[in-house]
């Protein structure tokens, strides 16, 4: 027995075991905030990969210059068909937007759950170990006004939420992560508005998954899916992609909608954070805890 | 000068996987399969056996810890496995000869081992729910191809570095 104690190799990899396990144990669970080690090593690191990044996508952004070029003639002939169109639609939007704004008026409605503040940031650096982090770090941190959990969008649709912030970085979960606690209230848009949770990727087709939608709804392919608004973070109405497939789910309650997400979550270079306009009812939800003491 | 030259070679490496990651073309092969770029631990790897074996380690476990924190935000698995990898390497590396042949393959056969671990030990936290066929086909080959392309090119620079590097260790 005492030898067993003396074998210093043993007792290093039971202490390092126990080590392990409570770190994991520590960095998993729900955090509302990193620790401040982390924070100093992120933002550490983050400033020499935006010194790194910088420069390097620069010299990319020539090449890719080049590459455009070739095309040009295509691309012309194609947008200047688009900026007929253009010029109509946009007299139409402004006609609409007036006129929205002055029913709102009347109403006396103070913004909707749709209104958002987009705030520019550059990606400077995206997590190796992909596949089990889909993770991507960008240039804007809590000290430009990030908070977790906020959306993350390109031009074309949302690609992910704030997993963390430290004050010059924030590192961002995209929505192809395989992480089963990454959901995202969302909803179908049609003459009904159908509501349901973003939750799941597969991986093969890359598809997101749609859950918690009404077996009797009639869902059609090609059908836009925007975030509903309704999480409290997130503001609604962003895209996210469209119905490809509907099957019903395991146990025939509910039916589970594939979609194609409109994003494309591989070459990201800038993103969108956005920031909800409509402040969340702090008032209500003070309310009900107060109730709740009475009781 | 000279003393910074490895640490900044370790810190370049590390700030270059995540740059790879993000202007690699991922969707070579329609996005199918993952590459994992692991420079840093093979330049651990090639440290430890032509520079010194405590080096290696310590490097592992620094750049381990500050992998977890800025590249996965679970802290831990590869402040662990880094020198385990590293600890591993060197244990068959005593037993066979130290040719540069023979290098390059078993840290390639550590890289497999890392890999493969740090999928268990997801798997066993829930941060994946992957079979394993899928994780060989989807990363493990891709990333080993990928990573032996490396040790081709900078097997050799390494090598001559690390050993200048063991010879001022005994010079002082």
């Amino acid at each position: 027995m005492p030898q067993f104690f003396l074998n210093k190799r043993l007792i290093i990899l039971l202490v390092s075991i126990i080590i392990l396990v409570a770190l994991i144990g520590f960095s998993i669970r729900e955090r509302d905030e990193l620790s401040w080690a982390e924070k100093f090593v992120k933002d550490t690191t983050g400033f020499a990969q935006s010194l790194v990044a910088t420069p390097t996508q620069y010299v990319i952004g020539i090449f890719e210059n080049m590459k455009d070029l070739q095309n040009t003639y295509e691309e012309n002939k194609e947008l200047k068909k688009h900026l007929e169109d253009m010029a109509r639609l946009e007299a139409k939007v402004y006609s609409l937007e007036k006129e929205n704004a002055e029913l709102a008026e009347i109403l006396e409605i103070e913004g909707s759950i749709g209104d958002y503040d987009p705030m520019q940031a550059t990606v400077i650096s995206r997590s190796p170990d992909r596949l089990w982090h889909e993770m991507i770090i960008v240039n804007k941190g809590s000290s430009h006004g990030v908070e977790k959990n906020m959306a993350v969008m390109t031009a074309r649709g949302l690609i992910g939420k704030v997993k963390s912030t430290t004050p010059f970085t924030s590192t961002i979960q995209l929505l192809s992560a395989l992480d089963p606690t990454n959901r995202i209230s969302a909803a179908l848009q049609g003459d009904k508005k159908l509501f349901g949770t973003i939750e799941g990727y597969d991986k093969e087709n890359e598809w997101l998954l749609l859950k918690g939608l009404p077996v009797d709804a009639e869902i059609e392919p090609d059908q836009m899916v925007v975030t509903s608004g309704l999480g409290g973070v997130f503001p609604g109405d962003v895209p996210v992609g469209k119905v490809v497939e509907v099957v019903p789910d395991q146990f025939g309650l509910n039916q589970t909608a594939y979609i194609k997400p409109e994003a494309d979550f591989y070459n990201i270079e800038h993103v969108m954070i956005l920031t909800r306009g409509m402040a969340i009812p702090e008032q209500i939800e003070n309310d009900e805890e107060n109730e709740g003491e009475d009781l | 000068m000279k003393r910074y030259l490895i640490p900044l070679l370790l810190i370049f490496l590390f700030i270059f996987e995540g740059l790879f990651t993000q202007l690699f073309p991922a969707d070579l092969f329609n996005g199918d399969y993952i590459f994992v770029p692991r420079f840093l631990i093979i330049s651990i790897f090639f440290l430890a056996i032509y520079g010194s074996v405590k080096h290696g380690i310590i490097y592992g476990f620094l750049f381990g810890l500050v992998f977890d924190m800025v590249y996965t935000e679970v802290i831990g698995i590869y402040l662990f496995l880094f020198p385990l990898a590293t600890y591993l390497f060197i244990t068959i590396m005593k037993v066979i000869q130290t040719n540069i042949v023979l290098v390059s393959f078993v840290s390639l056969l550590s890289i497999a081992f890392l890999e493969g671990s740090v999928y268990f030990m997801n798997l066993l936290i829930h941060i994946t729910d992957l079979d394993f066929t899928s994780f060989s086909e989807i990363r493990l080959v891709p990333t080993l191809i990928l990573n032996l392309i490396f040790i081709i090119i900078a097997a050799y620079p390494f090598k001559r570095q690390f050993e200048k590097f063991a010879e001022e260790l005994r010079n002082d």
